[in-house]
């Protein structure tokens, strides 16, 4: 049963339905909210109100783009709404078990280039930043990122050069230290 | 990744493989814990607009339902008659053991196809309405006189093939969750959803009407009798 089926029982409230399109689609929502809140706490409730969001909406769903792009642009407007109320995202602080979840990649670098590196992008507007993290963190195309956003294709490269230069502005030495 | 923007490289491949691994990287997805907190939120959903193709499908299975209310009731009457010839004590030796059991086969065999003609035409109704979000009560009257049937089927020694065993009893497990749903549908309208999403589930799983339909002869001829 493809996606398109599955939303039409899913309308007719059929939850086993609705419950094949969660678990198709959960993992890269659950990796996006992750990516742009920073926080377990943050991702769950982003994506657990993506989905219900979803289920409350299902009619407005009209199958022109992918289901999955669809949820996609609740799941990004569910974050950065959230971020922006909680405010977190610039001055979070990572749990100790959050931290054990980081795979070290290197562990010869200097904690404080890493920090460099990480504050880098957290300072980026929100816009590039949503594009940095969905294109060179979590492999989006250009054109999933256009659709999630709502943007042409054209929009998301250049917010993606604009947040590339910034990186390279702000970080310069400690890229280089780094590399 | 696609074509990379106005010429820019990429950062630095080493630089974002490090944040890839560090910057917020996200641990496994805890399905089940969300799945279990959406799944208690999740509201009953009412449909008050249907598709055209939805609308036409509805007409369609609607005028066929008063045929498949009479249908049901002469098959029941057949079928009565069939288990009653099935029960009743055989000549004394008039015949050999073989061709007394024969007939009773044939017999079986065209209660069996009638019984599974009603039961899909049930079915049928039964997932159009569930698609529509609704549940008919009257529904529960005829899935519990055809499983009462099913049951005297899968009882009967002249039921032998095991594929149609198989199928009576997948018939059976739909037959007892369709029941359930008329049920507790006055009562418990989300437990009554649940249980129709159950029974449309197992439905589809077990591909029981592509199953009943390799049985059963197209047409309205189908009962064989």
């Amino acid at each position: 049963m493809n996606d398109l089926e599955l939303v039409e029982r899913a309308k007719g409230g059929d939850q086993v339905a609705f419950k094949r399109l969660y678990d198709a689609n959960v993992d890269r929502i659950y990796r996006l909210t992750y990516r742009m809140a920073g926080s377990d706490d943050l991702a769950r409730d982003f994506t657990q109100e993506t989905f219900l969001r979803a289920w409350q909406r299902l009619d407005q769903f009209r199958g022109d783009a992918a289901f999955s792009t669809w949820l996609h642009s609740i799941a990004v407007s569910v974050s950065l709404n959230g971020i922006r109320k909680a405010d977190r995202h610039r001055k979070r602080e990572r749990s100790l078990e959050d931290a054990a979840h980081l795979a070290r990649t290197r562990a010869e670098v200097e904690p404080e280039v890493r920090e460099r590196l990480q504050g880098a992008v957290d300072e980026l507007p929100e816009m590039y930043r949503t594009v940095f993290l969905m294109h060179d963190l979590e492999g989006y195309s250009h054109g999933e990122i256009a659709e999630t956003l709502g943007v042409a294709e054209g929009t998301s490269k250049a917010r993606l050069f604009r947040a590339r230069a910034r990186l390279r502005a702000s970080l310069g030495d400690a890229m280089q230290e780094y590399a | 990744m696609d074509d990379e923007p106005m010429g820019e490289e990429p950062i630095d491949p080493e630089v974002t493989e490090m944040l890839r691994g560090r910057y917020n990287a996200p641990p496994e997805t805890p399905r089940d814990e969300m799945w279990a907190a959406i799944q208690a939120r999740l509201e009953p959903r009412t449909v008050t607009v249907h598709s055209l193709e939805d609308a036409r499908a509805r007409r369609r299975t609607a005028s066929w339902r008063p045929l498949g209310w009479a249908a049901a009731a002469a098959a029941v009457l057949v079928l009565g008659i069939g288990i009653g010839r099935m029960s009743a004590p055989l000549p004394k030796a008039t015949a050999p053991v073989a061709s007394a059991v024969a007939p009773n086969a044939g017999v079986q065999r065209a209660a069996t196809v009638n019984h599974l003609g009603r039961t899909e035409a049930l079915l049928t109704l039964v997932r159009a309405d569930a698609r529509d979000g609704r549940v008919d009560p009257a529904m529960g009257g005829w899935a519990r006189g055809l499983l009462s049937q099913t049951r005297l089927l899968l009882d009967s020694p002249n039921t032998t093939d095991p594929a149609m065993r198989d199928l009576l009893g997948d018939l059976e497990l739909v037959l007892v969750q369709i029941v359930r749903v008329t049920e507790v549908e006055g009562v418990d309208q989300g437990r009554a959803r649940t249980e129709m999403n159950l029974a449309l589930q197992g439905l589809e799983d077990r591909d029981v009407l592509p199953r009943i339909q390799a049985v059963v002869p197209a047409g309205p001829g189908m009962a064989g009798t």
